[in-house]
């Protein structure tokens, strides 16, 4: 299987969990949306030796996984693309800094040691809880919560584009990579003769495509306006995000 | 080239958030002023299509390996810097959520990092300026690779800056950065060469669809050179006074940042009995007494704190087991 | 929207266009169809079928000659009026389908028309009725078939309640139950219907009146039956039998 697939693969297992009729799911995508970018806030917030305080965070994410019935194997597995930069940053620092803080028996455990350890916890906590929120949130809900803060409605529309032809762009993609591989199986990728005019045709297709949906939309009333539908607001949906902002305040402030 | 959350303290994060949305405020106003409802669904299509062209694979020639294209320069080059700008920013946007690719909170800083110098410098300052007096192969090809080797200069550098400035790595400036620009100096190459391949294609195929190609002065137009240079320079001066306007307000990041300039290290490692004390006490006691506030100093890690905090931790595993259970058992009966 | 004329809702009277100047892909095309007609536009490709569609929804205005729809002549000013009585079925269900799930798209046009969110509901629930799909309307549209995309793109236009359905190439890349499928359904949509097409025995079974365009001119207008029984006419603007008269 090559990434591709592997990509759409992963994009489909997110949307199955988007449809599903947790009542996480349900909450309001606005009360998500700034919980998971508080939660992310107060976790980067945290002095680089307070190993105590980013523990007592967990709780959140454990508490998201568990009830919002998500595999944690999916949500580390999505480490995987911003770990390398974060290892990068992270992996000097006990060799640099070797100012002993405390002692585990005998063992000295240095500032570098700490910090190196509470990168990797926000790196991961940041990931996993932006998988919480997009496991029980979809794309159309958060562009809902977009409009909520008064993002333009171009920029929104735009990302809603953009999700929606990212799967047939995705699958063009794949096909025009077999096309090529199944008549080039030694090469690894797209030889230098054929960068512009593979990818060339294909912007232009797609330019194409463009200007059809264009015109599809014009031809049902479109002027460049955009109209959602309301949701409504109801109690949980304050109350889930306070809650736990609430815990979060208390775990920032010990 | 993405930044992580965990890469970014919340002054150095929210800074970056503000240049950036100011960015896609004159973005907006400039598309909006344009009037051009078209723009949108190729926006739209064009933002799906550069990100999933990110996916191929291009070998480079001469060598085992094959590099990828990230398309800032050739959307700008298409839609001109400001449908551009906002296209990056849906694409960053799908990607950091569907793909977990870079962060929430570290979006404001990778929208910067990328599409604002991939698509304002890369567009005003160098493919512009090439194209004025029409397109050709050699002028493509220049404008991709300057553009792209560039562009991708000033992002790497802004993402040194920026972990540096949040105080997260040990790294010295010297050494971070001098493994940040050679890599990039390679990528921006090979992205520079795949782009001009395709623009070349695009040039001879269906001409009119390159952005600001001979003397067609629209709006955009009227950005000159000189503009521009002021406006970075009024961005950065922006971005000096809003650090130091958060760093204020969220004082942990910076702390580090300036304990990283100044090179002096007030710490002392005495995780000693009064330690120890305040830890459990900090763990046990709901509402920590801020008359204690004062003790807090950079060592707030103790081993008890750990193992109350690890306490906590498996006691709301627990809680939520029995949530889960009860509430089945619940929907069964 | 329907105006509830009946008679002529399309008239077209010598029309003509170019998308250059001095080129000619339409010339002298005179034709009227009527309230709740079926009509095929067949001829190979190429030859200005799509175009002429494309000036049916007034996606080009330089043209020449007269072109009514629903009582308005086609201009910059009738443009939106017209927009409402007419609906543009893509061959590229994709195309059409722009945003994430079926309720959104179908919701769509209604919602630019300004109907209120409970009409707007009315409409969608009732598009999706017609085409048979109530049980796709939460899905995502990406995750529909080929035959499903197909009927929510149909669904889209009827929301928006037109006198006339234009669309084009409908049967394309559809299986044969699919196909028979949007037979039935075409054939339950009592609105003028211009259907462009290569499938002659589609166009047999939806439509009673077919136009055979070659070379950007009418070259017959007629019965369906009558014309996509005539070998020779069909042959010679290269098109063959539908396979139920032996077609190969």
């Amino acid at each position: 299987m090559n990434s591709i697939e592997k990509n759409l693969l992963e994009l489909n297992r997110i949307e199955n969990l988007q449809q599903r009729s947790h009542w996480m799911n349900r909450l309001h995508p606005l009360g998500k949306l700034l919980l998971s970018v508080l939660y992310i806030f107060t976790v980067v917030s945290f002095d680089k030796y307070k190993v105590t305080p980013l523990i007592l965070m967990s709780v959140y994410l454990i508490f998201g996984f568990i009830i919002g019935e998500l595999s944690f194997r999916e949500g580390i597995y999505r480490v995987r693309l911003v770990l390398p930069l974060v290892i990068f940053v992270g992996i000097l620092n006990p060799f640099f800094d070797k100012r002993v803080l405390f002692y585990l028996g005998t063992f000295a455990v240095t500032g570098g040691m700490v910090s190196m350890l509470t990168l990797m916890l926000k790196g991961f906590y940041a990931v996993l809880s932006s998988y919480i929120l997009i496991a029980t949130t979809s794309i159309e809900d958060i562009c809902y919560a977009l409009r909520c803060v008064h993002v333009p409605k171009t920029v929104v529309l735009v990302i809603m584009l953009i999700y929606r032809y990212f799967d047939v762009m995705a699958k063009e993609a794949d096909r025009i990579m077999t096309a090529y591989t199944l008549r080039a199986p030694s090469q690894k990728g797209i030889h230098y003769k054929a960068w512009g005019t593979l990818v060339g045709q294909w912007l232009l297709r797609s330019m194409d495509r463009a200007e059809m949906v264009y015109e599809s939309m014009l031809l049902r009333g479109f002027n460049g306006d955009f109209k959602m539908r309301r949701k409504e607001v109801k109690k949980i949906d304050v109350l889930y995000p306070l809650f736990w902002i609430i815990v979060f305040i208390i775990i920032r402030h010990f | 080239m993405h930044m992580a959350d965990a890469l970014v303290a919340p002054a150095v994060a929210g800074t970056m958030y503000v240049l950036s949305t100011g960015a896609a405020g004159v973005s907006v106003k400039n598309v909006r002023e344009e009037n051009d409802p078209k723009k949108i669904p190729v926006m739209g299509v064009m933002g799906a299509f550069v990100f999933a062209t990110q996916m191929l694979n291009f070998t480079i020639p001469g060598t085992g390996s094959s590099g990828h294209l990230c398309g800032g320069m050739m959307l700008s080059a298409m839609l001109g810097p400001y449908a551009g700008f906002l296209t990056m920013i849906g694409v960053l946007l799908v990607q950091c959520l569907l793909f977990a690719d870079g962060g929430l909170l570290a979006l404001g800083c990778n929208i910067w990092n990328m599409a604002f110098y991939g698509c304002f410098v890369g567009a005003l300052l160098i493919w512009r300026p090439f194209m004025k007096k029409g397109a050709s192969r050699a002028k493509i090809i220049a404008a991709s690779i300057i553009g792209c080797v560039l562009t991708l200069q000033m992002g790497a550098f802004s993402v040194t800056i920026e972990t540096l400035l949040s105080g997260i790595t040990e790294l010295p400036f010297s050494v971070f950065l001098a493994t940040m620009q050679p890599i990039h100096l390679a990528i921006g190459f090979v992205e520079g060469l795949i782009t001009s391949a395709v623009l070349i294609f695009v040039n001879e195929a269906r001409p009119e669809l390159l952005w600001g190609v001979g003397e067609k002065s629209s709006n955009e137009g009227k950005l000159s050179f000189k503009n521009t240079i002021i406006a970075i320079a009024v961005a950065a001066a922006i971005c000096g006074g809003v650090v130091s306007l958060f760093a204020s307000a969220f004082p942990d990041g910076l702390e580090w940042s300036m304990e990283q300039v100044a090179g002096t290290t007030e710490l002392e490692a005495d995780g000693g009995a009064y330690e120890t004390a305040s830890a459990i006490q900090d763990t046990t006691s709901l509402f920590p007494d801020y008359a204690f506030k004062d003790s807090e100093s950079a060592v707030g890690t103790s081993f008890s704190g750990i193992v109350g905090a690890l306490v906590v931790v498996g006691v709301t595993v627990g809680a939520c087991y029995a949530f889960k259970f009860f509430k089945k058992k619940e929907s069964i009966a | 929207m329907h105006t509830g004329v009946c008679g002529e809702i399309l008239k077209i009277e010598h029309l003509s266009f170019g998308y250059e100047k001095g080129e000619k892909v339409l010339t002298d095309i005179s034709f009227e169809a009527h309230d709740k007609e079926s009509i095929g536009i067949i001829g190979s490709n190429g030859i200005g079928k799509s175009t002429l569609m494309k000036l049916l929804v007034g996606l080009y205005l330089n043209y020449e000659g007269r072109l009514e729809v629903a009582g308005h002549t086609m201009d910059k000013k009738n443009l939106n009026h017209i927009r409402e009585h007419v609906g543009y079925v893509f061959q590229d269900s994709d195309s059409q389908l722009f945003l994430s799930t079926v309720e959104d798209d179908v919701a769509f046009g209604p919602q630019n028309y300004g109907l209120s969110a409970e009409d707007v509901e009315k409409r969608v629930t009732s598009a999706l009725q017609r085409v048979h799909i109530e049980a796709l309307r939460k899905k995502q549209t990406y995750k529909l078939s080929g035959g499903e995309k197909k009927l929510a793109a149909i669904a889209t236009i009827l929301a928006m309640e037109p006198d006339i359905i234009i669309m084009d190439e409908p049967s394309v890349a559809l299986d044969p139950r699919n196909r028979k499928n949007l037979i039935g359904i075409l054939n339950e949509i009592d609105a003028l219907k211009l259907i462009t097409s290569h499938d002659l025995d589609f166009v047999m079974d939806t439509c009673e009146r077919t136009i055979l365009i070659d070379d950007g001119k009418i070259i017959a207008d007629g019965k369906t039956d009558e014309i996509l029984r005539d070998k020779e006419l069909l042959e010679y603007h290269g098109l063959e039998l539908p396979l139920r008269f032996g077609g190969c």
